[in-house]
This record gives C-alpha cells, structure tokens and sequence, in this order.
C-alpha cells in the first residue's frame, strides 16, 4: 500500500499539471434565460411554460468506495463538481440556475447557494470583450457582462475538487417537466490509470425521441476527452424514474461504477386549483404533452374523477411519480434506489495496467445506492475534523456530510457513498422507491418482508393501458436487469404498521446477501416507519 | 474501438479479426435487415428441413461446431420479394424464418442429418396444436431418427410471432442451434393500416410482410425486424465436435451418445443476435462471409415511421435488449395481442426501453422516433433565407409532403435554435455552445453534428471553412448523417465476443433523414 500511496501522489502531481496545461477547454454552461425560459423564474413568479433551467456539473475520473466488508475498490466515476452540499446530505445535485451561478465555496454554511454552486466558476478575465457586452450592443445585455460569469472556470479548483471525487453512485439527478437541463461533464481523468486516456460520456437511459449527439454513446456521436468539458442539453421528458451511466466501453465502465440516478418529477406536482383530472385534461390541449392517437402515449386519461391535489403527511403539496389524473401515484417521501454489483477481481484489474476478462465477470459484492448491507443503513454524520488544518479547503468538500469516506491513495479521505438507503416512513403513509439497475452481469430481485410492494411504473412509464385502466399491481418482490427501473410504493397507510416497527428490503438471491466472503450482507436494508420524516428523511 | 491504450495492446492480437471485420462493414455500403424468410404455396404451405451440423463464424475468427436447422430442398419461395440473393443453405443458425398466412394448414418434414451420436432431434412449435407423422415416440413430440424423417402438421390459426426449436434433448440441442422463428401474417389488413407491397408514401421500397402484427387497426407498421437472442458456451460445443468426431479403433470406444457433453457450469462467451455477434450482425442478410448465418440485425428508419419490433429469446438465459431513442409499445406476447380489458379497440401492453428477452417467449412491440420535444430544430431550420415550412397536422407533424426532406418533423421545434452563436447556417440565438471539436473524439457513427441529415450537418459545418468531421465512415456526414443508437443487452458483459470489446449482442439502429434511401435489399 505503501508503493501504491506514493505512486498516487507523484501521480496526482502529473495530473495537475497536465491539467492546467489543457485548461481552456474546461468551462460550464448554465444561462439564466433562454428562449423557452426567457425570464429567470423565481418560486414566487414561476415560468409561465412551467418548469425553469436546472444544471449540474460532474467530474468523469476515478476513486475508491469501501465495501461492506472493510475493503477498499477502486473505481471509474463520476463524482460531484455542484451540488456538493445536497449530494452531501443524499439529495441530488441538480440545482437551479441562480444557485448553480454562485461559485462554490468549500466553507460556505451548508444549503447557502455557495455550498451548492459550481466548483471553479470564477469571473472571465475576457468578458469585457465579449461582443455582446459593448456599448454598441444595444440588445439588452446578458446578465454575465455584469457578474463576469460566462461559464469560464479556474481548472485548479476543478482539479482540487474532481480528481479522486468519485462516488458511488453517481451524482444524483433530479428534474422537473418543463426543464432545461444544462450538464456539463468534465473529464478529469483518472489519475490512478495514468495509462488510460480513457473518454467519458452520459448517457441519459430512456430519453424518449433522443438526439444522438446528447445520448452519449461514442459511437454514434462524440465523447469527452481527458481535460474537456462538455454540456449535455435536455428539455426535461415525461416524468418517470430514469437513470444515467457512461456509455464508453459499457461492460468496464459500467462495472467499474460509473453509474447514476435519475428522475423527472411530473407537470402535475404544479396542479393547483382544480382536480388532478383536470390538471392531466390541460395537458391535452398541448400537442407535445397530448395523448391523442399516440401509441407511445405515456399518461392516458384514467376514468373521471374529482381528486384534489391534497396536502401530505408533511403539510406541503402532495408529490406524485407520474401525471396519472387520479392520484393514484402519490407518495408522502421518495427514495431512489440504485441496485448494482461489483466484482472484486475485475476491479483489482481495473487498478492494475492489465486488460480485464469479460467471459468470467463474477459480481461478489450487491449493492445498493453503492453499499452493501450493513452500510446500507449506515447514517452517521461525517464531520470534517481536517478542516482546521486546511485539509477541507484542498479537498473541497462540505465540512458535514452523510457520505461514507474513503481515504484515497494520497491520503486524503474523500465521501465515496454518498447515499444510505435506510427507507423512513412516516407512519401512515406511503413511500416511493425509485429503483433502477445498472449491474452489468445478472438480473437481481428485491423483495420485501412485510410491506408489499405496489407496483406502478416501469421503465419510467405508468402502469396503465391505453384505455386509461390502472395495470398497477402488489407484489412481494421485483425482478430487475440491468437497464431496467420500477416504481414501487411501499403503502403504509394500514394502521397495522405503527411507528417504531421495522421491516426489510432483501434479495431473495441468497448468494447475493454476502459481502465478497462474508456470508452476510449484501443487497439488503431496513424500512422504518417513523412517527415523522424531515427533509432530509430522518426519522423522527 | 472506442479507445486504443495500454489495457487493450495485449488483446489487439485477438481484436484484429474485430477489426478487419469492422473495416470491412466500414468500407462497404450499409446493410439493412427486414424480416427474411422462406414461405410455401398458401393455404398448404410444406417446409423440408434439415438438421444438421457445421460450423458457424464468429468476429474474434473462431469457427464454432454448431448444429442448426435448413432447408433439405429449396423453399417455394422467400420472402419480402424485395430482398433479392435469398438463399436457404441446409443448415443455418438461425433456422430458416417460417412466414405463413393465417389459417394455413403448415406441414414441416424435418430429416434428421445430425451425427448419429446426436441421437433424435425434433421441432416444437409452442402455440400451435401439433400433429405428427412418422418418426419416432419421444418425450414431448415425434423425433426423427438419425437419417430418418417426421412430419409436423398444424393449422396457423392467429397471427403473430413465435419461436420454434429443438424438443429433444433440449440443453444441448438448443444450445448448439436447433431453433428458429416463425411468423404468421393477419388474413387481411386492418382499417387504416396499408397493405404490404409496392411502395412507401414517400415511394420508397416497402419491405414488409404484412400491413399490420395482428388483426387489429392498433398494430399497423411500415418497417419490421426480427430480433433473436442466445447465447454460446464454446465448450459445449467442442464436447460435442469431439464426440462427432470421434473414430473407434483399437483401444477407443467412442460415446455412442452426446449424454456426457457437460452442459452445466453454463459459461457463455458468445452473445448472439440472429445467429451473429457484432459487427457481423450489421453485414447484409445472405452475406457470403457467413454461409450458415443468413440473417443481419441492422434496424434503419425514417422519422415517424412504426418500425414493428419482433424479439425472441431462443437461448438459456434472459437479457435486456435496451432500445435506444425511444420506448417501445409491447403489442403481444407469443402471438397473443395485449388489449384493454374494458376496451379492446385499445392497447394494453406496456411502454418499455429495455426488452427483455426470455427463453421461449416471443414479443411484437411498435417503436418510433420523431425527435418530439427536443426543444431544438434537428433539422437546423431558420437561419435567414430558409425556405423549410412545417406546416402541423392534428399530431403537430409536418406529414402533408411525403416527399419533404424534413417529412415527419416534430413543427413545434421547427427553426428552434440549437446553438447560442452564429455559426454555419443554422439558426443561432439557442440555449447551448458546442465544444471546441478538438476535445472530443468523433465515434464512427457521427453523423458529423448535432443535426440529422446531410444538408443540416453541412451548413452547421461547412460554410465556415470547417468540413464535417472524417472518420464517421459508418453514417457519411456527407451523404447519410442519420441518428446513430445503439440497440443492445444491457447486462453489458454479453456485448463482448469471448472477452472482446466491442461484440456481442449490439448493433446500431440509424434513424436515417428522409432523403436518405432505406433498401433493404442487400
């Protein structure tokens, strides 16, 4: 280890100078209007097309996670260049324009717009020549000829931030219909493999009526090279539980862990006013969201009702999973669930300068959102104690955080799993289990003891025929591949299950109820009925 | 072929073969696909086929023992007729593709060519009601003998898709090929769908087999694929060459069965689909390099088009074939329609992005791209002096000119900028800027820019000084410039050919501009 830890550091060196060298070409995108959202909304005067322009900036690299059983894999990932703080407390990292705008600052109090802002935004040095900023312009000016904010950024506070930052999963997504989604991937290569000048890309799996330029596959379009950026452009699709990986070399990167979650949240969260019916009827009168005649039509008209968008367990404005008119896919908190294997020999490979075997890939260690039972429902607050010293303000990272920390080669401990999947229900009420896999070797089933499962979606689609009937279904359990996703509700409504009781969400795989050799563990967490649930999902 | 360094130099030697063939599929025009098969003389079509063994290629130059079914004699016909060079060779992995009529009496004689420590073979035919003549009792159908024949009768009585394979000694016998796909085309065509034959709206080709998957207005199309998925575990087949091969003498006493091929420990190294691991897929059906592989998979479609998908599982193991671009509507089930159960005018099978196949069972599904709700004009409309009109119909299509290069287009984003800044001709004031080329790297099925077609990715380029980008060979920015996605088993490991990357069950679908030509026929 010791070898390994100073070939790190000589390595991250190496890195930082090449990639200062090649800086030009690192830069982010996220304007304050565009010509769909041509004035900056804000929660008091919502976009009248509904939805507003969200971004995220993640770094394409490497990494290490520690696995269930203690030890330490190394990855290929993406990890976290906004958002920091909410990926932090296992929100996702998509954030609005104005708060994507304001430079990161590692010290910032956490959910300041700072602690959620772009890594390395900084002002351009060249604004003031930009064409668009001269008096001559008598155009109204962007707002960047003002804040200086073009999208330039300082590559070393990339660098600083990206290199080594990889998570498991991959930094969390979350978009709302009507949104633009401006995602810059920023490849800060993978310093552990210097060897490798390897690309990256993002795949947005399922993007219905995709471009092939922003679907992410190399082949079929372009991918980033090692000191680039690139900004990936989305009007937001129908709502649903997507997901997103890197789609260079699928069977190593995929493995390797560059896998993430993503979900669209429905137009009919904004129903206000008038019945949920009502609300999806409205959406006929506009041919992009209409049914009509439409053999993929994503959300037909269920039968006549009157259902109002009622108030949660919470107080606030009941969410749903799809545009379903009736309410039949409401839920009170939302978890989303990643599934995934890693095999422990195709990993060390991976470390190492040899070619990997496919034929024999053998997933030993099962995954849930990154950790494996009993980390799965580990929610221990990691405070950074190195920040006094200066170690947070290299690192970059929130002081604070839910994350597992793994100490990377060069001694300094970066969160590496972001993501707990302990599921908190607040009693009587009903959870949301956004689950997708991504393992690239076998079909996995979750079950669950006690709770069933109600079945609404899949493959980001709501359950439901043509007609408008409901084809949901209960269940004990769901079968997955990778390149699939469910959504299921954990229905709690029953008074028989009481705050305090605890149930569990298990693979009825055995052999994937073990940690590599230890029989124990693995794709296995607990659901918990709370007496309430806060914002950030703790049980109370 | 996506990347070139130091993990791959030690498999170069074996990716070679990928690549000359890879070169090979580069340099030639592409191929497409269709649904090709062998038909018979309506309402009493006969099929003679035969089982027996050669060898079947693979990309990594590997030449795999393989038992499949054939035709003894020539069909009466092949089928779409506008696929010409069809040929049925007497042994072919996938079996030759059945196409019947509804209510045709179906009689299939299958002569048993396997070597003799093979033992019996059969055919099963789930779905239909089977009669038999000839051959020999076994556990679930009449088999034939080695050199001997049986007959298999049933009437063709609903539409659809299904597979048909081996019912003796299934582990082995499918395994090494013995299974096919048949498909039965409706009685008549549904209100409202177009009758196969002659020509698109558009006057291109049609090759289609039916006006629509079943008897029902809901399940209309105007392109088709068959797409059937196993797997190979190289070891199993060399047992069984070995055994075939085998010559008593003195002192060896040879199998006189295949029971001892070890057909557990299931570990497959070949990702099949249609018989082919990529890049082979993509080559021409009836390609010459592939005798005993007839049948491509190499999905192309016009914006708009309902392109019918028909998916098989015909090996051991399920795997997720991703569809990219857009969902797919699941029609049926081994040829049984999905309906509303209030209301059976209405489709009731569900929308997915990741089909998976399963051992046995047979799926129809409709898939479509049109680039809806992009939010940008893919066509790279409305820079000054565009004469491009879309004009909405009761979709928001623009389908009043079949003859439009941009027929089909989504008009709600018609000249909606991509690009922020002025640059070529198209039109700019748009929400993004495009990278500077230098930091990417252009794959092989670029189509040259973010826009679809030819005269798009031109003006986004060229004018400028910049040309489009070289090396894009799979989709010529200069003459094709499709939408390249790629379809695939999302369980990735099985898009490798025996631990190489690239392979495997992948292809890439080409949602190709409409002034592109689609012919299928080579």
């Amino acid at each position: 280890m010791r070898k390994l830890h100073q070939m790190g550091v000589s390595l991250l060196l190496g890195g930082l100078v090449t990639g200062v060298a090649s800086a030009q070409s690192f830069r982010v995108q996220c304007p304050t209007t565009t010509p769909l959202h041509s004035t900056a909304a804000t929660p008091a005067v919502p976009n009248p097309v509904g939805g507003s322009i969200k971004c995220q900036q993640i770094s394409g690299g490497d990494g290490l996670a520690t696995m269930g059983d203690g030890t330490q894999t190394y990855i290929f990932s993406f990890g976290p260049l906004s958002g920091l703080n909410d990926i932090a407390s296992g929100l996702p990292g998509t954030e609005p324009a104005k708060v994507f705008n304001t430079p990161f600052d590692p010290g910032a109090a956490a959910g300041t717009f700072a602690s959620n802002g772009a890594v390395g935004l900084t002002t351009d040095p060249e604004v003031s020549s930009d064409p668009l900023c001269q008096p001559t312009n008598l155009n109204p000016h962007p707002d960047y000829c003002t804040t200086g904010l073009t999208g330039h950024v300082d590559p070393r506070q990339i660098m600083d931030v990206g290199v080594m930052n990889g998570n498991i999963p991959a930094p969390m997504m979350a978009i709302d219909e009507d949104d633009e989604f401006f995602l810059t991937l920023t490849n800060v290569g993978m310093i552990m493999r210097p060897d490798l000048f390897e690309q990256h890309t993002v795949h947005f799996h399922g993007y219905p009526n995709a471009s092939s330029f922003y679907d992410g596959v190399p082949d079929a379009s372009v991918a980033i090279n090692i000191g680039g950026s690139f900004t990936y452009y989305y009007l937001a699709p129908d709502a649903g539980t997507y997901f997103w990986h890197c789609h260079i070399t699928p069977p190593e990167h995929l493995q390797m862990g560059m896998v993430g979650q993503l979900y669209v949240r429905p137009r009919q969260n904004r129903v206000s006013g008038i019945s949920l019916y009502d609300g999806l009827q409205a959406q006929q009168v506009d041919l992009r969201t209409k049914c009509g005649t439409d053999i993929l039509c994503s959300s037909p008209l269920p039968p006549v009702n009157s259902v109002p968008h009622a108030l949660n367990k919470s107080g606030s404005p009941t969410l749903y999973a799809y545009n379903d008119g009736d309410g039949s896919t409401a839920y009170d908190v939302e978890y989303p669930i990643q599934i995934h294997g890693f095999d422990p020999s195709f990993h060390f490979v991976g470390m190492t300068f040899n070619p990997e075997q496919f034929v024999d890939m053998k997933d030993k260690y099962f995954l849930l959102n990154g950790r494996s039972y009993p980390d799965t429902v580990k929610t221990d607050t990691y405070v950074d104690v190195g920040a006094s010293t200066g170690n947070s303000a290299f690192v970059g990272q929130p002081r604070v955080s839910n994350a597992i920390y793994t100490q990377d080669v060069d001694g300094v401990a970066r969160p590496s799993q972001p993501l707990p999947t302990v599921i908190n229900i607040p009693v009587g009420g009903k959870a949301l289990l956004r689950i997708s896999d991504l393992d690239v070797t076998e079909y996995q089933t979750l079950a669950s003891l006690g709770i069933p499962m109600h079945v609404i979606g899949v493959n980001a689609r709501l359950l439901r025929d043509l007609a408008g009937n409901n084809l949901a279904y209960d269940s004990n359990s769901v079968t997955l591949a990778g390149g699939e996703s469910i959504d299921v509700i954990l229905d709690a409504t029953d008074p028989k299950y009481i705050a305090g009781n605890t149930y569990y969400l298990y693979t009825p795989n055995l052999d994937h109820l073990s940690n590599d050799a230890e029989n124990f563990g693995g794709l296995m967490t607990e659901v918990h009925i709370c007496n309430s649930v806060d914002a950030v999902k703790a049980c109370h | 072929m996506s990347q070139m360094n130091t993990k791959t130099r030690i498999v170069i030697a074996r990716l070679i073969p990928v690549m000359m063939a890879a070169v090979a599929l580069l340099v030639g025009t592409p191929a497409h696909a269709a649904v090709p098969g062998i038909t018979g003389l309506s309402p009493t079509p006969t099929f003679t086929l035969s089982a027996e063994a050669n060898f079947i290629s693979q990309p990594d130059g590997s030449m795999v023992y393989s038992w499949g079914y054939g035709c003894l004699v020539t069909p009466s016909g092949f089928a779409p007729a506008a696929i010409s060079g069809a040929s049925c060779s007497s042994m072919q992995i996938p079996g030759p593709t059945l196409i019947v009529q509804v209510g045709d009496s179906v009689s299939v004689t299958l002569t048993n060519h396997l070597p003799a420590a093979a033992g019996n073979t059969s055919i099963l035919f789930p779905g239909f009601q089977v009669t038999t003549s000839g051959g020999s009792a076994g556990l679930l159908t009449q088999e034939a003998t080695h050199g001997g024949s049986v007959t298999y009768t049933f009437t063709a009585t609903t539409p659809g898709t299904r597979a048909y394979y081996s019912g003796t000694q299934g582990d082995l016998q499918v395994e090494m090929g013995l299974y096919g796909a048949i498909v039965v085309i409706p009685a008549s065509t549904p209100a409202g769908c177009r009758a196969a034959g002659g020509t698109l709206p558009d006057g291109q080709t049609d090759f289609r087999l039916a006006g629509a998957a079943y008897d029902h207005p809901a399940t209309c199309y105007d392109r088709e694929y068959l797409f059937q998925f196993s797997e190979m575990d190289p070891k199993i087949h060399q047992q069984a060459e070995a055994i075939a091969n085998c010559a008593s003498g003195p002192g060896i006493t040879c199998p006189n069965s295949m029971n001892t091929v070890a057909t557990e420990n299931y570990h497959p190294a070949y990702y099949m689909i249609n018989g082919r691991s990529m890049p082979d897929d993509m080559d021409p059906n009836y390609a010459a390099e592939y005798p005993h592989q007839p049948y491509n998979g190499n999905p192309h479609m016009h914006p708009g088009e309902l392109v019918l998908l028909r998916i098989i599982g015909q090996g051991r193991w399920q795997h997720p074939f991703h569809e990219h671009g857009n969902h797919v509507r699941i029609l049926a089930r081994d040829g049984n329609l999905i309906v509303s159960s209030t209301d059976p005018s209405k489709l009731a099978g569900p929308l997915l992005f990741t089909t998976t196949t399963t051992p046995g069972l047979a799926m129809d599904g409709i898939f479509y791209w049109t680039g809806k709700g992009l939010n940008w004009d893919v066509y790279g409309h409305g820079y000054p002096g565009d004469p491009s009109v879309c004009i909405p119909d009761a979709n928001g299509y623009y389908t009043t000119d079949p003859l439009a290069p941009n027929y089909y287009e989504w008009c709600a984003d018609h000249n909606k900028a991509l690009e922020k800044a002025p640059f070529g001709q198209v039109a700019s004031g748009g929400p993004v800027t495009l990278p500077d080329a230098n930091i990417l790297t252009n794959g092989a099925w670029y189509g040259g820019s973010p826009y679809l077609g030819p005269d798009a990715t031109i003006r986004a380029t060229g004018p400028t000084g910049t040309t489009p980008p070289s090396g894009t060979v799979a989709n010529p920015p200069g003459s094709e410039a499709g939408f390249a996605f790629m379809w695939h088993s999302h369980n990735e490991r099985e898009i490798t050919t025996n631990n190489i990357f690239p392979g495997g069950m992948l292809m890439m679908m080409l949602v190709d501009p409409q002034a592109f030509p689609i012919d299928e026929s080579f």
